[in-house]
This record gives C-alpha cells, sequence and structure tokens, in this order.
C-alpha cells in the first residue's frame, strides 16, 4: 500500500512538472526562442519531422532558422519513467498534440514528446529537456 | 479632369451615387471649379446621365445654344430614359450579353423585379436599398430627388463600403454594366484607357463589346461602379463629344458566372505544366491567353477574369506549390484582386513578373503584399509613370516588399535589415529516423511482433512484452463537442488528457500501472488493424538502459460500431534490454486522433495493380499476417513481399532467406526515403508513360535509389505505379519490375 501511496505522489509530482513544463517550453518557443536551446541537456537530441540535431550548440542553430511559431497545445499527457530505463535519475515522459502556425505556413497539427530529467545540483534541482521528437501530424503531404 | 466639374450640383449626386467622400465636393463645388465648369445650361445635366444622347442632339461645340435641348432632355423625355435604361440593363444582365440582341426588344419590368429580389434575398441591407430605389424610380420618378439623397447617403456609409471591399473576393460581389451610348465610335482601347486614367479605382471591364451604337462592359463591385459613374461627361472625345456613361446593376456576365468546365481546366493544367520549369521552379503564364494551345482547343483563359485566375491558383496550389517564380507578362491585369491568394497558395514565390499589364496604381501592390519577394517586374504598366523619380518608385515599392533585391532587374541598393529578419521555411520532413541500421532492425522486429499480437484479437499476449512496472496511458485529442458524438468515443473515457484533467485522483487512475493492468486496460480497447506500410518510427533516445521510439501511423478497427474506421495514431514506447535482441516495454503512451483526409486515401492500400501483375488472390488470414511481417521485416512493400512469398509457397524462412542473401551478396540494395514499410515504386521522373498525364517536375523528388548491378543509381519518382520502362531498360539503368523482381527472387541480378 505505501508503495501504491507513493507512486501516486510520484505521478502528482510527474503531472506538475510535465504542466509547468509545457507551459514554460512552449511559452519560450514563441516568445523567447533564443533561449530555448537552454531548457535542453548538453546532449539533448531534437528528432524535428525525422531530422535529428543534437547538442546544445546545433539546437541554437535549428530553433533560430525555424520560422517564428505560435504553438497550442490542446493535450498533454505524461508518465513518469520506469527507474530501471533511467538508472534512478527522475525522468519523465511528456506527451503534447496541437496545433502550430509557423510564419509564413499554413496551421498545422503536430505531436510532440519530450523526455525530462531533473539534474540535480547541490543547490537546486533544474528539469532539462534529453530528448525531443516532433512531428506533424500531416507531416507526409 | 478628374476634379468633379461644377457642372453637376446635386442632381449629380442622385443620379451617380458618388462615393460619401465626393459627396460633398460635388454638392458645394469651389469657385474655381465652377469658372472650370462646362458651360453654365450644363448644370441641369446632372439628371441627364440616363439621358444616352442628349450630347448628340445639339450640333456640335458647346454654348448656350445647348440650353433647350437639354432642357427638353431633361423633361418628359428624361423619365422614359430612366426607365428605358434600367429595363434594359436588367434584362440584359439576366439574360447575359448577346451581341445580335434587339435592346427595344426587351421587356424589363418583371425582370427587373425579379432580379430585385434575388438580389435582397441575397443580402438583405443591400436589397432593402435597392427595393427603395426602385420604387423611387417606379412610383415617384424623378420627383423622389431628396429621399433618394438621403437614401444615398445612409448606404454609402464606411461601414458598407468596407463591407464591399471584405465581400470582394466572395461570389456575392455585385456586377454592375456600363453602358456607353454611342459608343460603337469610339476604340476600344481609347476609350478603356481613357477611363482607366481618370478612374478613381482601377477596374476591370469584363465583357466589352459593342451592340448597335452602343458599346458595353461589365464592372464589379459597388466602389467601381460609384468611380465609374462619377466618370460620365468627363471624356471629351475628338469631336468635342461627351462620353456618357450608364452605370447599372446587373448580374454578373456570362463569362464570369461560368466555371471553367473540367476538361479546360484539364487542358490549362497541361498547358502549365508545359510552361512550368521545375529546374528554376518558375511558372511562365506570359499572355496565355494567346497560347496555341489554350487556342486550338478554344478555351478563353483571361487571366483578368477571376475565375481564371482562381483556376490557375488552384493548380498552382495544388501542383506547384514550392513555385518559386510566376511571370504574369502581358494579361491586361488591371487589379490585382484575384491574386490576393497567392501569398496563401505559393508560400515560396520570391520572383513575380508583372510587366505589361495595367496596373494603374502601386496601391494595387498593397493586395499582394504577403508576398516575400526578392524580385518584381512592372515595366510597362501604368503605374510606372506615377512617379516623380527613380527613388521615389523604388522607395514606394519596397514600402510593399521590403525584401526585394531587383526592381524591372535593375538591383536596388540592399534592403535595410535588421538582423531581426525571421525565416518562413521549415526543414523539409523526412520519414523514419532509426539512428542505425541496428536499432532499426531491433525496432523493427519488436514492432510487428507487437502488432501482430495486438492486432490478433487477444491481446493477453502482450504480457511478455510488458515490464512488471510499467505505465501506460492513452489520451486523445481535446473533444469540443459532447464526447459521446465525437468519433473518438470509444477513447473518450479512458483518455488522461492532463491539460483538461484536473483532479489528481482521476490523472492516476487513468495512469495504469504494473504489466497486469496495462494488459488489461490495452485488451479493452476497441480491436484493431494495423497498417503496417504507414508506419513511421522516430527513436527518439537511446542508452544503454533505455530506448525510446515514437510510432506513427494507422490503423482501423475491425469490430464494432466503428467498424473500418480509420484512425491516426502515435505511440511511444520506452523499453529497457531484455535478453539478448530483446525489449522489454516499461513506458507506453498511445495516442488517439482521427486520420486526416490523406492517411484515409492512403490506409491499407495495396499498391495498384500494374499490367504486369496477375490478379491478386485472396489470402488467408495467415498468409496476411506472415505478409505483413515480410513486408516489415524485409523492407519491400506488401505486393513485393506477397510475390517472393507467393514464388517460396508461403514458406516465411525461405522467402527471408532469398531476401537475405540478396542483400547480403550486395547483389540489390533497397533503400527508401521513408525508411520503413514500403517500397513503393513509381514511374520514372517525368512521368510521360501515361499519355497525356501531366506532371510538374520536382526539383528534388522523394526517391528511390536502386544501387548495385543496375547501374548508377536509377532514381525513380516516388508515389506512381512501376510500368516497365523500356526507355531505362535499354540504358540498362533499371529493369521493368518484373524482371526485376524475377531476378531478385532467382538471385540472378
Amino acid at each position: 500500500m505505501a508503495a501504491s501511496v507513493n507512486f501516486k505522489t510520484y505521478v502528482d509530482q510527474t503531472c506538475r512538472a510535465a504542466e509547468e513544463f509545457v507551459n514554460i517550453y512552449y511559452e519560450t518557443m514563441d516568445k523567447r526562442r533564443r533561449v530555448l536551446a537552454r531548457l535542453y541537456l548538453d546532449k539533448a537530441t531534437l528528432i524535428w519531422n525525422g531530422n535529428a540535431v543534437s547538442g546544445q550548440e546545433a539546437l541554437k542553430e535549428f530553433f533560430e532558422m525555424l520560422p517564428s511559431s505560435e504553438f497550442q497545445v490542446n493535450m498533454l499527457d505524461c508518465q513518469p519513467v520506469h527507474e530501471q530505463a533511467t538508472q534512478s535519475q527522475t525522468t519523465v515522459l511528456v506527451v503534447t498534440c496541437g496545433k502550430v502556425k509557423f510564419d509564413g505556413n499554413k496551421q498545422r497539427y503536430f505531436t510532440q514528446n519530450f523526455l525530462l530529467t531533473a539534474q540535480a545540483t547541490p543547490t537546486s534541482t533544474v528539469w532539462k529537456i534529453a530528448s525531443d521528437c516532433f512531428r506533424f501530424q500531416d507531416w507526409a503531404s | 479632369m478628374r476634379s468633379v466639374s461644377g457642372s453637376e450640383p446635386s442632381g449629380g449626386i442622385v443620379a451617380y451615387f458618388p462615393p460619401l467622400g465626393q459627396l460633398a465636393r460635388l454638392s458645394f463645388p469651389s469657385p474655381a471649379q465652377q469658372r472650370r465648369a462646362e458651360p453654365p445650361p450644363m448644370a441641369e445635366e446632372g439628371k441627364g446621365g440616363y439621358s444616352e444622347h442628349d450630347d448628340r442632339v445639339g450640333s456640335a461645340g458647346g454654348g448656350g445654344g445647348f440650353a433647350g435641348r437639354r432642357r427638353k432632355g431633361r423633361g418628359p423625355f428624361r423619365g422614359k430614359m430612366y426607365s428605358e435604361g434600367n429595363h434594359r440593363s436588367w434584362s440584359r444582365g439576366v439574360a447575359g450579353p448577346s451581341p445580335s440582341g434587339q435592346l427595344e426588344e426587351s421587356d424589363g419590368d418583371v425582370l427587373m423585379s425579379d432580379a430585385h429580389d434575388s438580389l435582397r434575398t441575397r443580402y438583405a441591407p443591400y436589397g432593402s436599398r435597392l427595393n427603395r430605389r426602385g420604387d423611387d424610380w417606379h412610383s415617384r420618378g424623378r420627383g423622389g430627388a431628396t429621399n433618394i439623397h438621403v437614401t444615398v447617403k445612409r448606404d454609402l456609409t464606411p461601414q458598407d463600403r468596407s463591407d464591399s471591399a471584405s465581400r470582394s473576393s466572395s461570389s456575392r460581389r455585385r456586377w454592375y454594366k456600363v453602358t456607353i451610348p454611342y459608343g460603337k465610335k469610339y476604340d476600344k482601347s481609347w476609350l478603356l484607357s481613357s477611363l482607366q486614367n481618370l478612374s478613381s479605382v482601377p477596374f476591370t471591364p469584363v465583357e466589352f463589346h459593342y451592340d448597335q451604337s452602343r458599346a458595353y462592359f461589365y464592372i464589379e463591385d459597388m466602389a467601381t461602379a460609384n468611380a465609374l459613374k462619377q466618370l460620365s461627361r468627363k471624356i471629351t472625345d475628338r469631336d468635342n463629344y461627351k462620353v456618357v456613361l450608364i452605370v447599372n446593376h446587373s448580374s454578373p456576365p456570362q463569362s464570369v458566372q461560368k466555371e471553367l468546365k473540367p476538361e479546360e481546366i484539364e487542358q490549362l493544367k497541361l498547358t502549365m505544366s508545359k510552361r512550368y520549369d521545375g529546374s528554376q521552379q518558375a511558372l511562365d503564364l506570359k499572355s496565355l491567353r494567346t497560347d496555341p494551345d489554350l487556342v486550338a482547343q478554344n478555351i478563353d483563359v483571361v487571366l483578368n477574369r477571376r475565375n481564371c485566375m482562381q483556376a490557375v491558383l488552384q493548380i498552382i496550389e495544388e501542383n506547384i506549390p514550392e513555385l518559386l517564380s510566376l511571370n504574369l507578362t502581358s494579361n491586361k491585369l488591371y487589379q490585382l484582386d484575384d491574386l490576393a491568394e497567392l501569398a496563401q497558395k505559393a508560400t515560396n514565390l520570391k520572383i513575380l513578373n508583372l510587366t505589361r499589364n495595367e496596373l494603374k496604381s502601386e496601391c494595387e501592390l498593397d493586395k499582394v503584399k504577403g508576398l516575400k519577394l526578392e524580385e518584381l517586374w512592372l515595366d510597362g504598366n501604368p503605374l510606372c509613370n506615377n512617379f516623380r523619380d527613380q527613388s521615389s518608385y523604388v522607395s514606394s515599392i519596397r514600402l510593399r516588399f521590403p525584401k526585394l533585391l531587383r526592381l524591372d532587374g535593375h538591383e536596388l541598393p540592399p534592403p535595410i535589415v535588421f538582423d531581426v529578419e525571421t525565416p518562413t521555411t521549415l526543414p523539409p520532413c523526412k520519414g523514419s529516423y532509426f539512428g542505425s541500421d541496428d536499432l532499426k532492425v531491433l525496432v523493427l522486429r519488436f514492432l510487428q511482433q507487437y502488432y501482430s499480437v495486438y492486432d490478433s484479437g487477444d491481446r493477453q499476449g502482450l504480457l511478455d512484452a510488458y515490464h512488471d512496472g510499467a505505465c501506460c496511458s492513452l489520451s486523445i485529442p481535446f473533444l469540443s463537442q459532447n464526447p459521446s458524438r465525437s468519433i473518438l468515443s470509444e477513447y473518450f473515457k479512458g483518455s488522461r488528457n492532463v491539460k483538461r484533467l484536473k483532479d489528481p485522483t482521476l490523472r492516476f487512475k487513468l495512469l495504469k500501472h504494473t504489466r497486469l493492468n496495462v494488459v488489461a486496460f490495452l485488451n479493452e480497447l476497441p480491436k484493431t488493424q494495423h497498417d503496417v506500410n504507414s508506419f513511421v518510427v522516430d527513436v527518439c533516445a537511446q542508452t544503454n538502459t533505455l530506448l525510446c521510439f515514437a510510432v506513427h501511423g494507422v490503423f482501423k478497427e475491425v469490430d464494432g460500431k466503428s467498424r473500418d474506421m480509420v484512425r491516426g495514431f502515435t505511440r511511444m514506447f520506452i523499453a529497457v534490454p531484455a535478453g539478448i535482441t530483446g525489449l522489454c516495454i516499461v513506458n507506453d503512451q498511445l495516442f488517439v486522433r482521427k486520420a486526416n483526409t490523406e492517411e484515409i486515401r492512403k490506409a491499407f492500400v495495396m499498391p495498384a495493380p500494374t499490367p504486369s501483375s496477375s490478379p491478386v488472390p485472396t489470402l488467408s488470414a495467415e498468409q496476411q499476417e506472415m505478409l505483413q511481417a515480410f513486408a516489415m521485416q524485409s523492407g519491400m512493400n506488401v505486393e513485393w513481399s506477397q510475390k517472393c512469398l507467393q514464388d517460396n509457397d508461403w514458406d516465411y524462412s525461405q522467402a527471408a532467406q532469398v531476401f537475405t542473401q540478396l542483400k547480403v551478396s550486395q547483389c540489390l540494395h533497397l533503400t527508401h526515403p521513408r525508411g520503413l514499410g514500403s517500397l513503393r515504386i513509381l514511374h520514372q521522373r517525368g512521368g510521360g508513360e501515361k499519355p497525356g498525364a501531366c506532371s510538374f517536375p520536382r526539383q528534388q523528388p522523394q526517391c528511390l535509389e536502386i544501387e548495385g548491378g543496375m547501374g548508377p543509381g536509377a532514381t525513380l519518382d516516388a508515389s506512381t505505379p512501376l510500368y516497365p520502362n523500356k526507355n531505362l531498360l535499354s540504358r540498362g539503368c533499371l529493369p521493368p519490375r518484373a524482371w526485376l523482381l524475377h531476378s531478385l527472387l532467382q538471385g540472378t541480378l
């Protein structure tokens, strides 16, 4: 029973982290793109419609060349990632879907998922994106 | 000439319905204007705008001598002209122009009221005005001047005018017919250019024609009509006559009413594809109307007609949205209203050539301001003469297109750019991302196994796929309508959308935790069949202890009320290694959504039968399953996989062996841009095999490369069925499919 209560607390925390993250992420994406890469781990990977981008510098470059955006998130789901997969590093799977309008492009539906990890430093804990996978729902057309 | 002459006091207001802004000038002409005015007796002739020929009743030359005649014209005679003019216009308008028709024969009364009725039902505020005016004309004749005046003012509120502007792109735009009595005397181009020069708004005359002594044309929208009404008697011809214009409502002219027929559009498409240069992504529509092909087919494509321009834009949107350069030279474009949508249809357009058109004002360019042009040609348009010098010309154009680099072929000084410029081009979308071939094999094998159980009808077998402490959740997009009516209703109760769902207990409940709960939950979901050919996989993260990948694709339901309903999904798996090559799922997040039309169209589509293929026998469930598995593992499409299996008597391992041997021996290495699933073949670039087929060659076709043993990487176009191609065969590049397949199976390649 105790384990289950703990798990429930864990799930609750996961949800709060995911909600907070999504607010910050898309706000930063739309309005403060230049600092977006800071949300990623140094060795984070982004798979953007099949294009792989790795590392802070490459991410920074990628986000710079991406047209300005207006994201609208309609769905958010999240799960705590099993500790066996993460070597006990607190990790959250975040899944979103919604609409995005990139400047000069028509509005499209997207799905996106993230792995977030809590990076503990002696003084505080900072959440960072370890992986990010983005796809238009109609990517093939 | 443009200033309103003092010879038209209030009477002119009644007759001409000037825009509000000009009302004041009209009503209170300045002394200067009055001095410049034509002979004083003409003061009354404003009302005579409807009188067709009073200028000609008298002898040539102005002067007081006209007064008598004019007054006479204003009298009983004028009443007749009012009704006559209207009857004609309506009846002609409804019937469409018929050059040989006898104006006097038309009986306008019935038609006129009909037209009013129909207009009223279309747009109420407008209709009531028409009705009122109609009443005035019919019952009160010219006695209703004051009333009309008031009406006119009310009608021309800014709101009304902006309404008419906003309707400008809709089919509800109004049409007006312009009649020029004695217009026969005038050369069309002289007449139209004189009018264009004077008109406060540019206009596109439609169906200009002569009929008996008169000249006619149609114009669209109220603002234009008002502007043209102002021009009556503003042009003086060589004989010193003033050209009278009569502007009346009309139904749309025939050429505009009629949409292009499908076969005409097909021909237009063909013509456009001929005029499209794929290497430059440039479409040349110079003098399109005189295109020999179109002329030979008797198809009249006049780009200053909305229906034609719309057809062209439609074709661009559907076939060459990547368009970079568009040449519209010499198409008699008077305005760019119909081009306004170009910015949405061809978002990459950088070069626009409008040389030798009839654009009168640089304001026309505002309508296409959304284009991110780098090069623009405006040479040979009247608007070029509106500027006192080149620099004001350039800066006026630059105002509309700040990124312009070249104007009329001249390099412009570099645009003033602060580094805030934002890109608008998205990176190209690609297919699956696996990261490495090993991962590809691993993930594909896993998916094949997983979905063969998942789709088997009993998902208990998935217990082995999940970790004891696995988590699973399902979500669907937020439904704005009543969930029970949504086509995703079966998924609604299990949907965990944390964005909407704030209750922690419910959030917890909907996250299925531990293996048994997960599989029990999955077992409750509707029975499915997944289309492995639709799968696109992104391997998002990989460590020694974790593999995280997303699968995108479609499935259909095979049971229940949504049977055969195709749905789109994205599924996230996080797995830990298990055994030597296996994976064990620790996290599973399934997102189900409506499939889009494109996905539905492509879903479960076996490759189209080709001339060489034998009729497809129906497969048993077992064969179907084997086929899907084989297709997935081999990376070949279903048809090829089936052939391969058939040739090996449905012995899976033998077929696999044949295929693997070939792969290993490097005879045949097949890669597909989507990486997974279908090897879709495809006919050669340019697609000239289907007679009459038109294609827009792309610069970067989604191509399939076949390497090794077949000559220099033969490249095929995606998405079209393969036909044996003699050309390629004779050049040794590519064997026809049957041969290729045969060789593949015989190992003789």
